[in-house]
């Protein structure tokens, strides 16, 4: 096999950021099946439940990050809309879930830095399950209407992302001996979780690794189990500075590092030379650095988890074990929140908690810090959040206060 | 929006038009640089290595060997229902193994695959239920 060169990606520069953001409330919102809600609907119920849950008043929140990138986002006009407010506030599209559920916190450290804000909101939320029930919009819509994509890939069938990451999980098998029991054992930990996490969408259905290597293939080597579900749902943080939010209501949650990397070849994974890696090969390290840890001392994990193999990928590129040794690592309880070596999505991740896109990923870890998650990792002080999309990834390394 | 004969390519798009055309006469075309002789895949506007402008659609052997597949067992769209199991692979060119072709196998079971199995090109046409157009398609084949 041909060795992939170290080029293949970057990390973005980020400026050093710890001591300067806190988290100091977070909110879901009901994660359903198809719910006839719009997204924006289903932000303000998450929006609403983080101000509660920090003790903050609409009129204080002065800073809004929403997501560029999907329509139907929660910013300044929708908030005002809302709460029926009118005062100033910043905002940046530079919010959101996915990659930015991450980085939001970067973007919210330079406005508290510059005093354009003193407590900032991130959100996030989807109806994809109420659209796919009308048949439009989804995850697969930006793949079908990119036009290399539309040429090149998707007239054999090589669309939507099941067959992108059945392609990925094969070749990673070919390379590393991966097996179908150790993409199993991610699915199987995830449900575990979901089932103790009391707004998980898939709670009161059990799996195991048995149930799991008897359902039937959706794209071989990938079952249904092995992909994320699709809900609707949302999530909201609210930041400050560390002194603020030591002042409000619950424990503040630090923000101690934040890494993002990218893959030189975009959004066309199937010439991306590092076939069966993500770029958080480039992402975790500038995170952990900034926050001065090793991937030793992270006591709970959340990654973005579209298919199993994504999270086998990211524990082995963020350097939780060698590239290939994933397998090895997550088989048998390796990531339950109960003695496992690396616990990881404990509130059961986009597999079995809601497809919200890693919104839900960080508010989990933010319980977890506070000692209040439903699974608790107990004495949690660390936990990191990978995201991811594809070309892209970044690391969020948060700290007990 | 999806256009209305989705999945087929649009063949006219200057994009991958030589692709298209090149399949049309059953060759498997390629980008390749006149300056450096680096072989581009996806099409770029300048070269990868050496910036060069020039980027000929270039015949190649039409042999390779098989990266990754997948075999699609159940119809996520439902265009390729008629399909299943659908062979969709990447397979990676003689010419240069950095260039991988998305494509399907046929005329091959999936049993009988395994990696970095030489491959040959044949051409194909696609075919979409309620569709009148056809495109002829590079797809790939075990070469024994």
């Amino acid at each position: 096999m041909t060795q992939a060169p170290r080029d293949w990606g970057s990390a973005s520069e980020i400026p050093e950021l710890a001591g300067a953001v806190a988290i100091a409330g977070v909110g879901e919102a009901d994660h359903t099946q198809a719910s006839g809600r719009s997204a924006r609907e289903i932000s303000a119920q998450a929006v609403e439940r983080a101000l509660a849950d920090a003790g903050v008043a609409p009129h204080e929140v002065d800073g809004i990050l929403y997501s560029g990138g999907f329509g139907d986002a929660f910013d300044s006009r929708a908030f005002h809309a809302h709460f029926g407010t009118s005062h100033e506030i910043w905002q940046s599209p530079r919010g959101g879930a996915t990659v930015q559920a991450a980085t939001a916190p970067a973007a919210a450290a330079e406005a508290l830095r510059a005093g354009q804000a003193r407590c900032v909101l991130n959100s996030f939320a989807v109806s994809w399950a109420t659209q796919r029930s009308q048949m439009v919009g989804g995850p697969g819509q930006f793949h079908a209407e990119e036009r290399y994509k539309a040429s090149l890939e998707v007239p054999f069938g090589w669309f939507p992302q099941p067959v992108y990451f059945a392609t990925i999980a094969r070749r990673h098998m070919i390379e590393f001996g991966t097996r179908p029991e150790q993409l199993g054992a991610i699915a199987v930990s995830a449900r575990r979780h979901a089932n103790l996490h009391p707004g998980a969408v898939m709670r009161e259905k059990k799996l195991s690794l048995a149930d799991y290597l008897r359902r039937p293939m959706l794209v071989d080597p990938l079952r249904v189990e092995d992909c994320c579900l699709i809900s609707d749902g949302g999530g909201a943080y609210l930041m400050t500075t560390p002194e603020r939010a030591r002042d409000l209501r619950r424990p503040p949650v630090l923000v101690a590092g934040v890494g993002e990397g990218r893959s030189g070849t975009g959004l066309y994974w199937s010439q991306q030379p590092a076939f069966t890696s993500t770029p958080q090969v480039f992402s975790a390290p500038a995170a952990f650095a900034m926050a001065g840890i090793t991937p030793g001392e992270v006591d709970v994990l959340a990654l973005y988890d579209p298919f199993t193999i994504v999270s086998l990928m990211q524990i082995e590129d963020m350097g939780f074990c060698a590239k290939g040794e994933g397998g090895a690592f997550v088989e048998g309880a390796s990531l339950d929140f109960d003695g496992g070596s690396l616990p990881l999505n404990t509130h059961g991740g986009l597999l079995s908690h809601a497809y919200v896109l890693g919104i839900s990923h960080v508010i989990e870890l933010v319980r977890q810090l506070r000692g209040e998650a439903a699974a608790q990792v107990p004495g949690a002080g660390i936990g990191v959040y990978g995201g991811y999309t594809g070309h892209m990834a970044s690391t969020l390394v948060l700290r007990r206060a | 929006m999806k256009t209305a004969d989705f999945p087929l390519p649009d063949t006219a798009w200057e994009g991958t038009r030589g692709f298209w055309e090149a399949a049309a006469r059953e060759q498997l075309a390629i980008p390749r640089c006149a300056d450096c002789g680096r072989y581009q895949w996806y099409p770029r506007e300048r070269c990868r290595a050496c910036g060069g402008g020039e980027l000929p659609w270039t015949a190649v052997s039409g042999r390779g060997t098989l990266f990754s597949w997948a075999v699609v067992r159940r119809a996520l769209v439902p265009a390729f229902a008629e399909k299943l199991p659908l062979l969709t692979a990447l397979v990676a060119l003689a010419e240069d193994s950095a260039v991988r072709v998305v494509t399907n196998l046929v005329e091959c079971e999936p049993e009988a695959l395994r990696a970095e199995l030489p491959m040959r090109v044949v051409f194909r046409p696609l075919v979409f239920p309620n569709l009148a157009r056809r495109v002829i398609a590079p797809m790939f084949t075990p070469a024994h």
